[in-house]
């Protein structure tokens, strides 16, 4: 692990003397970063060792010997393909459904005029400081009410509206140049021709930041799945992970198989989308 | 992010060209594209707020007949010393949160910002984002067994160091602190991309004139980068203290009853258990809006803020 250090430092050498500071800030971050993803490659390992052998001290690196029946022990435990189709089915339709209806207001807020404009678009950017504890009561005895209380719909219905994604969609319709659709509209096209032919197109990096964010929060999300579903086969992946732990004599090994295949299909997601994931977190940043 | 804040006022401003195609165009089309994000909101949104306001008004269980209580779940707040723990320890929380993240946000951002390196760049950038992408429930449930007592990760290395460790999430001194420290570590990420792309605002142009004029890297960071960077910085301390404010997922999962003699019992934790568990709803409605009245006080407070001494 020396290699990458001497890296930084051998350039500068040429220029000027040599500079010990940067040798020691580039095994500093070393550091820091071998002991960030520590415990995540302890997890793993841990996970492909036979049962017999794994949480050994001192903590083993590698998994010897190694195994998969660990993870053939989780369906036993918890109904796990059934709960991964559940988290995708519900961050599938909270995801495309809240972009499609975010594109379309954004759509409105930035291109059309009608009376009420400037308020709705007010009334909407102040409810970003509802915090989602605020309105889950009522929304509770509303899925209640209408016998939707352990169903997914239950978790995806309020996601179809991100007041975020609105806001963002219109701030960066209105980047984009207007020439560009009343163009299109003197020729005669609708403005659904419009909106999808040529400012969605135009949009790829917004959208895509805003679907990856979406997709996440809803894959990741705890409180929602938490509140409205109780029973296994209705559940998400998280909640169905914290039911494992709640100890139905399962052992840890299976339990750590278990976090493994819920969290090495998300990291390698982010590793092949890792620049549109900062590009999202940094756009994110626009919220307030 | 400079651009951000920018952005973020003129939002409530209307455009100053409004759009000349739309003379023809009739009022109906705007309300047929907005009507499905209205709609939705006005259910699950605008509406559920004023319910809420509503059942903080009164006593129910979900199952028999609401009693209006006037302003009664709101003067039990007062006098409910379960809420006071929670605030207090949520308080601390978002505080460590706040300190702990900024400084080694900002911190690790100049570092990797040095780096010149690009294969140690990208593994230090990476391994840092890596836990955010995880969900709480995975992260909780590992870090259980990484500071377990008899075979944890860290405690057996800690112990090899010489440290003895505390029962963590059992020893009521500890248990808030250890969900502190796992915090930061799922969290961190998201800060330092923040402060990254932050500090790549900076104009090289500036950074080079301080250094012709003489200046030093530790003047140079206090008098041209840092101030180029508090919007940055601010809105950071903004968004990590509401997220930090709203803290449950780790809690619940790791401590489900609120900790050893309720120390990690936090607001929104006290105001699931109101709820969900002891169905008191109306209460739990009134604890909701006292976290709804943080938010917006610190909203506000960024509005105001970085007009007054954010650097534009």
């Amino acid at each position: 692990m020396g290699a990458p250090v001497t890296g930084p430092a051998a350039p500068a050498r040429r220029r000027r003397p040599v500079r010990p500071a940067r040798v020691v800030l580039g095994l500093v971050l070393l550091v820091v970063g071998v002991l960030m993803v520590a415990p995540l490659v302890w997890l793993i390992v841990q996970s492909l060792t036979a049962e017999k052998a794994a949480f050994s001290l001192p903590p083993g690196w590698l998994p010897r010997p190694f195994t998969l029946d660990n993870f053939a022990g989780i369906d036993g435990l918890i109904p796990f393909g059934r709960m991964a189709l559940n988290s995708l089915q519900v961050s599938l339709i909270s995801t495309v459904g809240s972009m499609l209806v975010g594109v379309l207001a954004g759509y409105a807020f930035s291109r059309l005029r009608f009376r009420g404009r400037q308020a709705i678009l007010l009334v909407m950017l102040s409810a970003l400081m509802v915090p989602v504890q605020t309105t889950v009561i009522p929304v509770f005895v509303l899925m209640r009410n209408l016998g939707l209380v352990d169903h997914l719909a239950a978790v995806w219905l309020p996601a179809l509206i991100n007041v975020f994604a609105v806001f963002f969609f219109r701030q960066y319709f209105n980047t984009i140049p207007r020439e560009l659709d009343e163009a299109a509209r003197i020729d005669g096209a609708s403005h659904p021709w419009i909106l999808f032919r040529i400012i969605v197109p135009l949009s790829g990096p917004a959208i895509a930041a805003m679907t990856i964010l979406a997709f996440e929060t809803s894959w990741n999300n705890y409180f929602g799945p938490l509140i409205f579903l109780s029973s296994p086969q209705h559940m998400t992946l998280p909640i169905g992970l914290v039911t494992l732990q709640a100890g139905q004599g399962g052992s840890s090994v299976v339990v750590f198989a278990a976090i493994t295949a819920v969290v090495v299909p998300v990291m390698v997601v982010f590793l092949a989308f890792q620049r549109s994931f900062a590009a999202s977190i940094a756009s994110a940043g626009i919220r307030g | 992010m400079t651009i951000s804040l920018t952005r973020r006022r003129t939002a409530s401003r209307p455009p100053a060209v409004q759009p000349s195609g739309s003379a023809g165009s009739r009022q109906w089309v705007g309300y047929a594209f907005l009507s499905p994000a209205l709609l939705l909101f006005v259910v699950f949104v605008a509406g559920p707020f004023v319910a809420a306001i509503v059942l903080s008004l009164y006593r129910w269980d979900m199952l028999t007949p609401a009693q209006f209580a006037g302003f009664g779940n709101f003067t039990a707040m007062f006098g409910d010393p379960l809420l006071y723990r929670s605030l207090a320890n949520t308080f601390v929380f978002a505080s460590a949160s706040l300190i702990t993240h900024l400084v080694g946000g900002l911190l690790l951002a100049l570092g990797v910002n040095r780096l010149k390196n690009k294969v140690l760049s990208y593994f230090v950038r990476t391994s840092l984002f890596f836990p955010f992408v995880i969900s709480w429930a995975a992260v909780a449930l590992l870090w259980k067994y990484v500071l377990d007592p008899s075979f944890g990760l860290l405690t057996y290395y800690l112990g090899r160091l010489g440290v003895d460790t505390p029962n963590w999430f059992n020893d009521p001194s500890w248990a808030l602190p250890s969900i502190i420290g796992i915090d930061f570590w799922h969290t961190i990420g998201f800060t330092f991309v923040i402060m990254l792309a932050g500090l790549q605002t900076v104009p090289n142009t500036l950074l080079e004139a301080a250094r012709l004029d003489g200046a030093n890297a530790r003047q140079t960071l206090w008098h041209v980068t840092i101030p180029m960077m508090s919007p940055t910085i601010f809105f950071a301390a903004v968004i990590t203290f509401l997220g930090a404010f709203q803290i449950f997922d780790p809690i619940q999962i790791i401590t489900p009853q609120g900790g050893p003699d309720n120390s990690t019992m936090s607001v929104v934790m006290y105001l699931y258990q109101k709820g969900f568990q002891s169905f008191q709803v109306g209460y739990a409605s009134a604890v909701s809006l006292l976290v709804f009245a943080v938010m917006m006080v610190v909203t506000l407070l960024q509005f105001w803020g970085s007009r007054r001494w954010v650097h534009q």
